[in-house]
């Protein structure tokens, strides 16, 4: 342990010693206002620690630094995985002013959990031994359980229940996978798990070896938890609507970036040898958790368990990039699987958190989620109701959107990887859910309101929103930049 | 193994089993005896010469007496509890020496294996209350169960200050390390956070809450009576001795005495014995002179005082290990610790004033009517 | 049969009767004493296996700080003496159990388990007089005194695991402490 290995570690050090600065400031300060601005500014630190190690990847051959007696690795992957989860918790804690001031008392703790838990989302892309990526998943999850029973009335203490009960279940689960695993190879080191893979496997079964098999289903099923995939969805309607709404957008977005970011460093690194195996499962779960995200997601009057379905969907057609695993394609096309999942990870953050913002601001008046509240929306709040109404045609996939890049991304790598039916899965299934995003729109745009009041937006709400949906253009008309940063960030995984 | 070991080990604990019953009532004599005379009275007088057979008429008298068993009780767990307090009591002195090599079995992990069982016995208190269908044995079980585990976190830095000067767990190299200075003159912060977290432990004066007669009258043991009560009582005497002879085995240099050789067994175990009575003489001094806590002070004196000094001792023990500082820089921060720590809590208790406690009864709130 | 083998086959007995006990004990503060002789025995598994200081670990943590807790919960809980609810799943759940079990065991029979010791046991370099092969050195190595293996992993190997854990449980104390706040009425 060096100086140097604190450097390494110095993003999220920073992260977690901010959580714990604005939760003593709450003590100490009168205002409280102030802690949201803390916890903007001070994400300052991380980031420009996170500056400093990427323009310090450059001297590097190899394109990464590895420290802490080889449990964290600091590449362009893991740094991509960082800005994203910086940006996110910036948008979250702007948009959050308003809801958080209703509080009495704790605010400072709402930031900060919602800083632990995103210190613990920037170690879990770094780290690459199974101890530490479980480890950095509770950190993940716990701050995020106890946020989401923050309201403390009953479907909020609901929410954290379920949380809590189903996200222990899962670590159970997935410990157990990662236990087979180094049953298996003896080691938890992704890179000597890789390697001895390579010496040990047996073609006639599958993924090489029984144990293998049994531990990789249980490390997805873990993982899958953490993401929102079929069938380990259980949770999400109920903690999504429980939960304050900033924390389930944080939660849809955050959470879900970091879960594929372990996925891909896990599977892409250390079962790189039973890629073919392991592909065929991710196929599979992608087409199930797209076509009953979309259907369930027609039923639902409630709009936060509309997003929650549609998320379970979006976390479909996410897999659809991993499941592209072009091993057996020649170098030089194989990236876009992966960093096309990097690429809609980030378009979904900015649509998702849009879509979410807008409904906060609308709700915030309103007090009701059902999409029925929304009625008019389109006259009594024009400026909200344009961003709503884009982030969901972001979110259904109609350009010029970022979301349509992202499909297109998707959708491609899975043609180059003969997945041609996954893509009809995906295309059948975005008409699908056409149904039930156009009808915000239409409740926003053709009912008649109930009141003429007008919705004013708080000042750091509006910031919010206005750099989502730039976010949403932007990607949509420019992918080529992040794509190209993307496909930068996922070359480690192709060693 | 063979078989002449095993014999000798079941002889050994056999051994063990009857040193530690006359012991206890060694223990119960000479604190009625010592309380009586800090009283100005004269204590037990009759049976036997000074007394001294009060306590085996005392074990008779339990020992005959009905046992009585309320209708309530959950009886297979009722029965377990008294059991589940006494077997670990007995068996963390399996690896207690009393001279040296005089051990049943000396353990590498010794200090850790005596810190693991002893946890244990909080679950036959716990077990007890709440097996005994009472009020008070139900509270007093609450209340046991908050004091032990408080208590034990600080009881267990403590004992990792001793480790970390050791340099080892195993309680006889614990010991023979003490053979130029005793530790308590290295770290007297450790021994009197060890002593009061010890006496924490035991629920003895003044913190003896969980069965506070006056409160929750007996507590965990409200229930119990005859034989099932005397075991409780006697693993409470056990534990007192075994806290006094951890003190003196992890602070006070054990067997060893300057000018006595250790070698000499008998010897060794006279100025152990000495030593350990010493102490406990000690602990029934301090239950005659204080009055016992409130559940409150309890708790902040065990978290918010005990628990960060622990944490110092701990620091303060690494960084003089770590850099090789002298051995009496350690004496002197320790010392100052403790000064400043007594200093601050003496000015707290004489300036705060009384806080008013409100006391909040649960009430359910009324469900609200949720139409949404 | 070695005295250590009958040693095993009766904790194993023992823990898997315990651990049925804790799911069928229809009263749950038996099932919590019932989870306690469970990770007794576990504890005792620990130390057949030559893991004494995980088998101290084992008591100190598991039986003496969380079913005490778990103990202390069920005395908090209203209705506690009701017990468990009949549960509409029991049918379900043995299904799941069963085929779960049949995996595993499936599972650990038919792998090729491979032999990483040579690797994965060079932790400290031992210096005895007599002569091992690199298995034998290794395992005398490791298991001759387990607690300055694990330190030397949890404080050097893993120690960013470990001190991830710190912030870990200190989230989750900060997650509890807002959670239990008092009313603050409506604001």
């Amino acid at each position: 342990m060096t100086l140097h290995d604190l450097y390494l570690l110095s993003p999220e050090l920073s992260l977690a010693s901010l959580g714990m600065v604005v939760i003593i400031l709450d003590m100490v300060l009168r205002r409280k206002g102030v802690l949201a601005a803390v916890s903007v500014v001070g994400l300052l630190a991380p980031l420009a620690f996170s500056i400093s190690l990427w323009g310090d990847l450059s001297g590097e051959p190899d394109g990464q630094m590895v420290g802490i007696f080889n449990t964290l690795v600091v590449d362009k992957f893991s740094l991509f995985f960082k800005f994203l989860v910086m940006g996110i918790v910036a948008l979250v804690v702007m948009s959050s002013v308003e809801y958080v001031s209703r509080l009495r008392q704790f605010q400072g703790e709402y930031y900060g959990l919602m800083l632990f838990s995103a210190s613990g989302m920037m170690l879990l892309a770094a780290t690459t031994d199974l101890i530490s990526t479980y480890v950095a998943l509770e950190l993940t999850t716990l701050p995020l359980v106890a946020l989401a029973a923050f309201l403390r009335d009953s479907r909020s203490t609901e929410a954290g229940i379920k949380f809590l009960l189903l996200s222990a279940m899962s670590s159970a689960v997935l410990l157990y996978g990662m236990t087979l695993t180094y049953g298996f190879t003896g080691t938890t080191q992704l890179v000597e798990i890789f390697e001895r893979l390579g010496a040990s496997l047996d073609a006639t079964v599958p993924f090489g070896s029984h144990a293998l098999f049994l531990g990789v289903i249980m490390i997805v099923a873990g993982f899958g938890f953490k993401i929102a995939a079929v069938p380990f969805q259980m949770w999400v309607p109920d903690v999504y609507e429980g939960a304050p709404t900033p924390i389930t957008a944080y939660l849809s977005v955050a959470s879900k970036a970091a879960g594929f970011a372990i996925i891909l460093r896990v599977f892409y690194i250390g079962f790189g040898e039973i890629s073919l195996d392991w592909a065929a499962l991710f196929a599979v779960l992608s087409a199930v958790s797209m076509t009953v995200g979309n259907l369930v997601a027609i039923a639902q009057k409630n709009i936060k368990r509309m997003l929650a379905y549609s998320t379970i969907a979006h976390a479909g057609f996410l897999m659809v990039g991993v499941a592209s695993i072009a091993a057996r394609v020649p170098v030089g096309e194989t990236t876009l699987g992966p960093s096309g999942v990097l690429f809609y990870l980030v378009a979904y953050a900015v649509t998702n958190l849009a879509a979410f913002f807008a409904i906060i601001a609308i709700s915030n008046r309103t007090g009701s989620d059902m999409i029925s509240s929304f009625a008019g929306m389109g006259r009594r709040a024009p400026f909200l109701a344009i961003i709503l109404a884009f982030a969901i045609v972001s979110l259904l996939g109609i350009p010029p959107t970022a979301g349509f890049m992202g499909k297109l991304y998707m959708f491609s790598a899975a043609m180059k990887s003969d997945l041609a039916w996954l893509v009809v899965v995906g295309v059948v299934n975005s008409a699908i859910s056409a149904y039930y995003y156009l009808k915000v729109i239409r409740v926003m745009y053709m009912v008649d309101p109930e009141g003429e009041e007008k919705i004013h937006v708080a000042y750091a709400p509006q910031a919010a929103l206005y750099i989502t949906a730039l976010g949403i253009l932007a990607l949509g008309i420019f992918p080529g930049p992040l794509m190209t940063v993307a496909e930068k960030a996922v070359a480690v995984l192709f060693r | 193994m063979s078989a002449l070991e095993t014999l000798l080990l079941v002889l050994a604990i056999f051994g063990v089993l009857t040193g530690l019953s006359v012991i206890v009532l060694s223990l119960i004599w000479l604190e009625r005896k010592f309380l009586g005379r800090m009283q100005m009275r004269m204590g037990p007088m009759h049976v036997g010469p000074f007394g001294l057979l009060q306590p085996v008429a005392d074990a008779v008298k339990l020992m005959a007496k009905e046992d009585l068993l309320s209708s309530l009780v959950d009886r297979v767990v009722y029965w377990v509890a008294p059991l589940a307090v006494f077997v670990p009591t007995f068996m963390i002195w399996v690896t207690i020496p009393v001279a040296r090599d005089l051990v049943i079995r000396n353990l590498d992990m010794g200090l850790f294996y005596i810190i693991a069982f002893s946890v244990l016995s909080i679950v036959g208190l716990v077990t007890a209350g709440w097996a005994s269908s009472n009020k008070y044995a139900v509270l007093g079980g609450f209340r046991a169960a908050a004091q032990l585990v408080s208590y034990e976190i600080p009881l267990i830095l403590a004992v990792l200050g001793v480790a970390m000067l050791a340099q080892s767990m195993n309680l006889e190299e614990v010991v023979n390390s003490q053979s130029t200075v005793v530790y308590a003159l290295v770290q007297p912060l450790g021994l009197v956070i060890f002593f009061i977290a010890g006496l924490a432990e035991l629920g003895r004066t003044p913190f003896d809450i969980h069965p506070a007669e006056s409160e929750v009258v007996g507590g965990p043991f409200v229930e119990y009576s005859g034989a099932h009560w005397a075991v409780f009582f006697l693993a409470e005497y056990i534990n007192t001795f075994a806290i006094a002879a951890l003190t003196v085995l992890l602070f006070l240099g054990g067997w060893l005495f300057p000018g006595i050789s250790g070698d000499v067994s008998a010897l060794g175990v006279l100025v152990f014995l000495v030593k350990t009575y010493l102490v406990i003489l000690v602990v029934f001094w301090i239950r005659g002179t204080y009055p016992r806590l409130r559940i409150d002070q309890l708790m902040s004196l065990g978290w918010k005082v005990l628990v960060p000094l622990a944490l110092v001792n701990v620091v303060i023990t690494a960084s003089y290990m770590f850099y090789g500082w002298s051995a009496w820089s350690l004496s002197l921060m320790s010392l100052a610790i403790l000064g400043a720590a007594i200093w601050g809590l003496s000015k707290r208790m004489r300036t705060a004033p009384t806080p008013e406690y409100t006391v909040k009864l649960y009430v359910p709130a009324p469900e609200a009517s949720n139409a949404g | 049969m070695l005295p250590l083998d009958i040693a095993f086959w009766v904790m194993a007995a023992v823990g898997v009767a315990t651990a049925l006990a804790v799911v069928m004990e229809k009263d749950i503060f038996r099932a919590a004493l019932f989870l306690v002789v469970s990770f007794l025995v576990v504890a005792g598994i620990f130390v057949l296996l030559n893991a004494e200081f995980l088998a101290m670990v084992q008591v100190l943590v598991y039986v003496g700080a969380i079913s005490i807790l778990i103990i202390f919960a069920i005395m908090l809980t209203r209705n506690a003496h009701e017990g468990n609810p009949f549960n509409s799943f029991q049918l379900p759940a043995l299904v799941l159990s069963t085929m779960m079990l049949a995996a595993i065991a499936f599972v650990a029979v038919n792998t090729e388990w491979h032999d990483w010791d040579q690797l994965g046991l060079q932790v400290l370099p031992g210096d005895s007089g007599e002569v091992f092969s690199a298995t034998e050195q290794g395992i005398k190595n490791v298991f001759g005194n387990t607690t300055q293996v694990i330190a030397r992993l949890l404080m050097r190997d893993f120690v960013l695991p470990m001190e991830a854990a710190s912030v870990v449980l200190l989230a989750a104390v900060i997650g509890a402490l807002a959670l239990v706040r008092e009313n603050e009425g409506e604001a």
